[in-house]
Parts: C-alpha cells; structure tokens; sequence
C-alpha cells in the first residue's frame, strides 16, 4: 500500500519534472521559463526526499529555488526580453540539436533501464549525520576550496559587471597658464 | 710549508676571472678607474701564486699532476673534465703569462689613464687572462680550445677597443675571421683525435700515439697537420699571418701582452704540448719547420721597410713565431718553449717601450720621431736592452734561445733551414737597429712633437725596468749552459724530442762555432744599421731607389693582403652569392610553399570557427553522442577491446 | 522504489536541458537549461547514492558541490551576459559572431 503512494507520487513529481523542463524550454515568455525552472528544482526537491535525503531537498530548495532563481529573474530584468515571434526565438541549428539530443538521449533512458532490479533504500533517520560526516572529514579540504571557489566567483561577477568609473581626466600634465602671446 | 700550491692552480686563472666580471659589472657606473687596480692586484695574486706553483712543481722533480675541478662531460667511457695539468711545461707558461700579464696591467693604468672605456679594457685584459691560463692549463684538446677560443675573443674585443674609428673594426673582423680558419684546422684535429685515439686527454692520447702510427701514420700526420693550421691561425704563420700587423690598431699593452707575449704563442704551445704526436707525424714535422723558416724570412724582409714603430714589432713578432715553428720543425721544442719565454720579455718591453713613446709623443710614425733618448732615458734603454736581445746579441736573452733553435736546425741535418734562421737573424738586427736609430738617435725630425714629448710616470717605467731585467737575465738564467740548462733539464720529461736526433752531450765546440757565425751576422746586421742610419753612408733613400721594384714589394707586403682581397674573398664572395640564391629560392622556396600550403588549409578550415556559441555547443554535444555510441557499443559487447 | 526510475527522469532532464541549450537562442533560456542538467545529475547522484545504502553518503557530498559550482556558474555566467550586453545590445547567442575565423 505504502509503496502504491510512493508510486503515485513519483509519477506526479515525474510527470511535473518532465512537464516543467519542456516548458522551461520551450516558453516564449523568459519569465515564464524562469518560474518554470524554479517549478521544476521544486518537484526536484520532492524527488530527493522520496530518495530519503531530506537535507539535500533542503539545500535544494534554499539554493536553487532561492538564490539562482532570484539570480536569473535579475539577469532577466536587466536585459531587455520581448516577447517575440514564436520561430525567431530558436537558433539556426535548430532542427540539429533536437535531433542530437533525441539520439543522445534515447541510448541513456534505454541504459537507465538496466538497473530495474535494483533498489533505492533509504537510510533511517534521515542523511544529515553520513553527510556532515562525510564533508566534514573526509571532505573537509575539498569543502574548503569550494569556498574559495565562491569568493573567486563572487569577485569575478564584479569584476565582470562592474561599470568603468566615467572616464577620469588624462594624466596629462596640468597646464598652468599660458605665457602671453 | 704544508700548503698544498698545486691544488690551488684554478685559482690562477680564477683570480683574473673575479676581477673580470667585478670591473665588468661595476666598472662603468661606480669603479671607473679603480678597475685598473683592481686588475693588477687580481694579476699580482695570480702571478704570485702561479711563481709558487712553478717552483713548487720544480720542487716536486718535474712529476706532472692532474687537478680535477668537476667533471664536464661523461657520455659512456667518453669523459672530458675541466681539469689541470700541472707540469714543468705549462707550469713554465703560466710563471710567464701571469708575470708578463702583472706588468702589463700595472704598465696600462698609466697608459690607458685618459681613456673613456678604462673599464672596458680592465675588463677584457684580466678576462683574456683568464681565457690563457685555461688554454695553457687544460689537460684535454676540448678545455684548450675553450681557452683558445676564449682568447680569440678576446683579442677581438681589445683590437676594436677603439670602435668608433674604422680601422680598428676592420682590423678586429681580419683578426677574427683569420683565426677562424686556423680554429677550424684546430676543430678538425680534436675531432680526427677523438675518433682516432677515443679521448681527448692529453696523456690518454700521447700513451696511444707509438701503437696508432704503427698502423695508420698518414692518420697521425693529418691530425698534425690540422693542429699546425690551428697553430698557423693563432700565431700569425704563413700564410694567415696578416691579420697581426692590422692587430696593432689596438691598444699598445693590448699588443704587448695578446699580440706578442702570450696568445700568439699559444700555437708554439699547442705544437709543443702535442710533441708526441708531431713526432710520429713524418713529414708533417718538415712542414712545420719549412713554414716557420719561410714566415721568419719573409716577415723579417717586410720589417726592413715599415715606418709605423708597431708594425716593425709586429712583423719581428711574426718572423720570431716562425723560429719558434722553425724549432718544433726541426725536433727542438724545448728550444721553441725557451725562446718562446724569452721573447715573450723582451718583445713585450719593445711593445710597452713603443707604447710610452706613442703615450709621450701620441705618434707612430717613427719618421716624425728621432732624438727622443734625450727626453725619454729609462725608455731609451730599456728599449735598447730589449732591441738587443731580439738582435740576439750575447749575453742578451734572446741570444742563448734564438741560437739554440739556429743550432738545433744544423745539428738536425736542416743546414738550408740553417741557413734561413742566420740570414733571418741579420735581416732582424739591421731592422732593429733601424727602429731604435730612428725613433732614439739623430736629430728631432719633428720640433713640435719632440717639445712636447716627455718621460713616462712611474707606473709605466717600473714595468719597463722588470721586464728589461728579464730581458737581460732570461737566457742566462733559464738556458745556460746552451742545451744543457736549466729548461732543457726541467722540460726534458714532458717535451721529449724523440724526433730530433739531439746527442746526448752537447757538442761545445760546435755549439760556439755556430753561435759565432749567428753573432757575426748579427753585427753585420747591425753594422749596416748603423751604417745607413746614422753614417747616411749609403743613404737610405739612394738604397731603396736603387732597390727598385723590391722596395715598392717589400713596402706594399708582397701584395699578400690585396691578393687575398681580389682573389680568395672575390671567389669566397661568389661562393656565399651562391649559397645566398640556393638558400633564397630552394630553401626558402620550400618554406614558402609549405607556408602557402598551410595557409590554403587555414582558409579552408576557418569556415569552421562560425563564431557562433550554439554551434560549439551543438559539437560538444555531437562528442557526447560519439562517446555514448562508443560505451554502448562496448558495453553490449558489439564492439571487442 | 526502484532505482530505474529515478535515473531516467533524471536522463530525460538532462536531455531537455541539452535540448534547451542548442535550441535556444536567449543566453539567459540557455543559462537555465544548463542549470536544469546540472539538477538532473543532482538527482543521478544521489539515486545512486542510494542504491549503496548506508555505505556512505559519497554520491550525496557530490551534490553539495554541484551546488557550490552551479552557484558560482549562474553568477559568472550571469556576469558575463550583461558584460556582454552592455558590449553590444542583444542577448541572442548567435549575434555574438565576434570570434568567427
């Protein structure tokens, strides 16, 4: 019975996942595709806590529905997104890349397939202790310079967006009066 | 004394080097003129301790010793180490260079004093230094040659030390491009020994000669015949004698101490350090000696008529270079080392005496000269002394050497040979006495230029004086008895001259008769000096009329450096036009093509890069199907590992 | 539940985000997509992750640094698309030809 929800309920995140990802891609509107994106890291979120791991669905939610999403809706306010024509928003190379994509994924999902008779078991009592165990010792100097990693980040953005102050004077020699003609 | 002198033998040249590179890094901007003290005393350090190391090897009876510093180079049983050899034959060089270099460096602080590049000079004199003690220390062909190379380099440097005016670099590139003919004989003859005799150690090859020329002679012979061409280019023999004559554009204590003392020597060295071999040579031996003889002749006959004080030295330095050779010809190297060091005394005190004179008068014309003796004295006879031991006059030094080569040729059987080094012996005391005459006797042919003429300081003259000490006492010292003293008992163990059938007593009596005939022409030499120069009886300008077509010959150099002007560089210029076309359109053709044929590639393939991000992304995504359809396929086992 | 279907949702989102990066011509769309297969991997980590049980919780520290790495990613790339919209005024990918050879 417990696992008949189960089913259920990964069949609805499935079908919200899948759903929302398509409209991600495929909506005229860019806010739309970012509210849609959040949408689907949302049911992603479920996912994790259907595979027992609760503290990942947190960061989930904290991180990607919370930071990148606010991070891309004010990339979308600062450039200008009009809607458009529905064929004008796609590449040139269109018709290439679904077809690559559609091939590429075909052998994965069959592949996927393969593990049908194994089972996801979800640890008792939660993943925070196994996981702050693990990234707290074994992990610890690779959680540190992923730190690091951040703050590069954080200075490079600056770097990047940051406005070159208006054009200050040249440095040329200030010129004191002239002499009389 | 427990210090152990000989272990310290890198510093010799060490000292020098330090000295060197402390005046070339500071002497522009801080030193200036310091660097002049700076040399000598780093001369003075090395002079002393290469004396101790010359009397601690003659402590040592002579036994010959290898001072490693670190291994240079080690490929399988090919080894070649910076190493020392120690014994009585390049213990006597360095004693001879490191001394004549001291005096030299102190004799410049005075002469150079007015110079703008003072710290250039005291930079490339003490490195030159450094490059002829290793030359002279090495214990293998490739160390030599570093030195020998080293020390072209540095002749090169100090004969365009005043670039700015042409003659000097068009002297320095004659002096260089000379020498690289004769480093390419020396080139070949390291390489000819190495594949010959697999090492180039000294002694490894020497104890390898006896068997290797039972079996392959003409190999021997060709091996010394390159290093004779090596020798040829270095000490200004025929027939690349004429860069030394334009080498005088350089810097008088330059002359001295490069041009007649110490590097153009180096040739009568490496014939003599490579005794062994020249003497399973056979015939290369009579080249050897024929050219010595050829080039003392000829050299001295140009030398009757120069008028530029430095270029009668340099010819005497070229004519006493082929005595040397003359020596090594005839199976007396020992003669040759002994006149060698003699030579490099007095000959370096005729330089430096023509050097106060030309610092005194700033002249070089000895016809605008004469009468100097009265202002100048102690140059004067110091100058004398030195002019009489080139004219071999006894008991002078250059005597006892000078006859024992000439007495070497005839007890060798060589009596045409003989016969060369005593008509060569008159040429050279007539033009010596002409030299001295007109630069020291007769009345000031020039008034203004004698006004201002006046004695060195100090600092020049002690030198003169030292050197003039030598000068005198040299042979004495060193060779007396005649082929009995001491450098013939002290070199005997490294330079055995198995190919001179010398006697093992010497025969006196036969010794003074030649000495006596060598004598006699020298007076008759400088009889007919005299008088011409100070009789005028014949008169000297009725002597070269007379003489005709020989004197407008001997005046111009034999035509040598026109015909190598119109005839070896017009074809050399032909050749390397040649080499220019084929490198322009066959190599360079080749390049181009191949350069237009990439460039076709390129402009096909830059079609590629649209520029465009979804496009890269679109291959990267194509890579990621390939990699897919790779694993699948192995992993359905479809495709085999 | 079996881990199958875990892994081929998160091949299909991973696929979509592929599709939405070469199909798309907004960089901001494109920056989104590649966030969606970044999640898709998150999801392919810890599912697997599961399948080991309590042996560790390798798969799920992995995931904590996809999220460091996709933070700084959006931020950078974000960075960059305004740096280069203020270069010039447009943010469709393939008018951004400079680089063509």
């Amino acid at each position: 019975m417990l696992d008949f929800l189960g089913l259920v309920v990964f069949a609805i995140f499935t079908i919200m996942i899948v759903g929302a990802g398509l409209g991600v891609v495929l909506a005229n509107r860019v806010t739309t595709s970012a509210l849609l994106m959040a949408f689907t890291f949302l049911n992603m979120a479920g996912m994790f806590v259907l595979l027992g791991a609760e503290t990942i669905a947190a960061f989930q939610v904290l991180i990607y529905v919370g930071a990148i999403t606010v991070l891309i809706l004010y990339g979308v306010m600062f450039t200008p997104q009009t809607p458009r024509a529905y064929g004008l928003f796609f590449q040139k190379q269109t018709p290439w890349g679904a077809v690559l994509a559609a091939l590429a994924a075909l052998p994965v999902i069959v592949v996927a397939f393969s593990f049908h008779d194994a089972k996801t078991v979800a640890p008792p009592g939660g993943d925070l202790n196994a996981l702050a165990i693990a990234v707290f010792n074994s992990f610890a100097f690779p959680f540190e310079v992923a730190s690091v990693l951040l703050l590069a980040a954080m200075v490079g953005a600056i770097v990047l967006v940051k406005r070159e102050s208006p054009a200050a004077p040249p440095a040329a020699p200030l010129r004191r009066s002239e002499p009389p003609r | 004394m427990s210090v152990d002198v000989v272990g310290l033998v890198w510093l010799v040249p060490g000292i020098p080097l330090a000295a060197a590179i402390v005046n070339g890094l500071f002497g522009r901007r801080w030193l200036h003129r310091t660097t002049g003290v700076i040399a000598s005393v780093a001369l003075g350090l090395s002079a002393a301790l290469g004396l101790a190391i010359f009397f601690a090897v003659l402590a040592s009876g002579g036994q010959p010793r290898v001072v490693t510093l670190y291994e240079w180079i080690g490929v399988g049983d090919f080894r070649v180490d910076t190493a020392a050899l120690v014994d009585p034959l390049s213990a006597t060089m360095v004693a001879v260079v490191a001394g004549i270099s001291f005096l030299i460096h102190i004799f410049s602080i005075g002469y150079m004093e007015h110079d703008r590049g003072i710290h250039r000079f005291f930079t490339w004199l003490p490195l030159f230094v450094f490059f002829m003690l290793t030359l002279v220390l090495a214990d293998n062909y490739l160390l030599m040659f570093v030195g020998w190379e080293g020390v072209g380099l540095c002749s090169y440097l100090l004969i365009g030390f005043w670039f700015e005016k042409p003659a000097p670099y068009t002297a320095a590139n004659k002096a260089f491009w000379m020498n690289r003919i004769g480093d390419w004989g020396f080139t070949i003859g390291t390489i000819l020994t190495f594949l010959t005799f697999g090492s180039l150690n000294f002694h490894e090859v020497f104890d390898k000669v006896a068997g290797v020329a039972q079996t392959q002679p003409l190999t021997i012979t060709f091996i010394a015949l390159a290093f004779f061409l090596g020798a040829t280019g270095k000490s200004a023999q025929l027939p690349l004698y004429s860069w030394l004559p334009d080498a005088m554009e350089g810097p008088t204590p330059v002359s001295a101490l490069i041009h007649a003392a110490t590097m153009v020597t180096a040739g009568v060295y490496l014939v003599a350090r490579s005794t062994p071999i020249f003497a399973d040579a056979g015939s290369a031996l009579v080249v050897v000696g024929i050219v010595g003889a050829v080039t003392a002749l000829f050299a001295a006959t140009i030398a009757l008529v120069q008028v530029d004080i430095k270029r009668v030295l340099a010819y005497s330095t070229v004519s006493q270079l082929g005595y040397m050779f003359l020596a090594c010809g005839v199976g007396a190297p020992i003669a040759a080392i002994f006149h060698l060091a003699t030579h490099a005394f007095f000959k370096a005190l005729l330089f430096l005496g023509s050097g106060s004179v030309i610092h005194a008068t700033e002249e070089q014309d000895m016809r605008r000269m004469g009468g100097l003796r009265r202002k100048m004295p102690i140059t004067y006879w110091t100058f004398l002394l030195a002019g009489g031991a080139l004219a071999a006059i006894p008991p002078l030094a250059g005597f006892w050497s000078k006859d024992e080569i000439v007495g070497a040729a005839f007890t060798s059987g060589h009596q045409i040979l003989w016969s060369v080094g005593i008509g060569t012996g008159l040429l050279t005391a007539f033009y010596t006495t002409r030299m001295i005459y007109l630069t020291f006797h007769g009345e000031p042919r020039d008034h203004h230029l004698y006004d201002h003429a006046h004695e060195s300081p100090p600092v020049m003259t002690v030198p003169l004086m030292l050197l003039a000490a030598g000068a005198v006492l040299a042979g004495l010292v060193l060779g007396f008895p005649p082929d009995a003293g001491f450098i013939h008992r002290f070199l005997a163990g490294v330079v055995s001259a198995e190919a001179g059938q010398q006697p093992e007593a010497p025969n006196y009596v036969l010794i003074a008769v030649l000495a006596a005939v060598a004598v006699v022409a020298a007076l008759i030499g400088i009889g007919i000096g005299y008088a011409m120069y100070a009789r005028r009886r014949p008169d000297p300008a009725a002597v070269s009329r007379a003489a005709g077509p020989i004197y407008t010959l001997l005046v111009n150099k034999y035509f040598v450096d026109e015909l190598y002007d119109h005839r070896i560089i017009d074809g050399g210029r032909a050749l390397f036009g040649a080499a220019w076309a084929f490198d322009a359109h066959i190599i360079d053709g080749i390049v181009d093509r191949l350069a237009w044929l990439t460039a076709l590639i390129g402009s096909g393939l830059r079609r590629v890069q649209t520029g465009v991000v979804g496009n890269y992304a679109l291959s990267i995504a194509a890579g990621l199907l390939v990699l897919i359809v790779v694993y699948g396929g192995y992993a359905t086992g479809m495709l085999h590992r | 539940m079996p881990l199958a279907a875990f892994i081929a949702v998160s091949a299909a989102l991973f696929f979509i985000g592929v599709a939405g990066v070469l199909v798309r011509r907004n960089a901001v769309v494109i920056l989104m997509s590649v966030e969606l297969m970044l999640n898709a991997t998150n999801l392919a980590f810890v599912a697997f992750s599961r399948r080991l049980g309590v042996a560790g919780e390798r798969g799920s520290v992995f995931v904590v640094f996809i999220f460091v790495v996709a933070a700084a990613e959006v931020a950078v790339g974000l960075a960059i698309i305004l740096a280069a919209y203020r270069n010039r005024p447009t943010v469709d990918v393939d008018q951004l030809d400079e680089m063509k050879g």
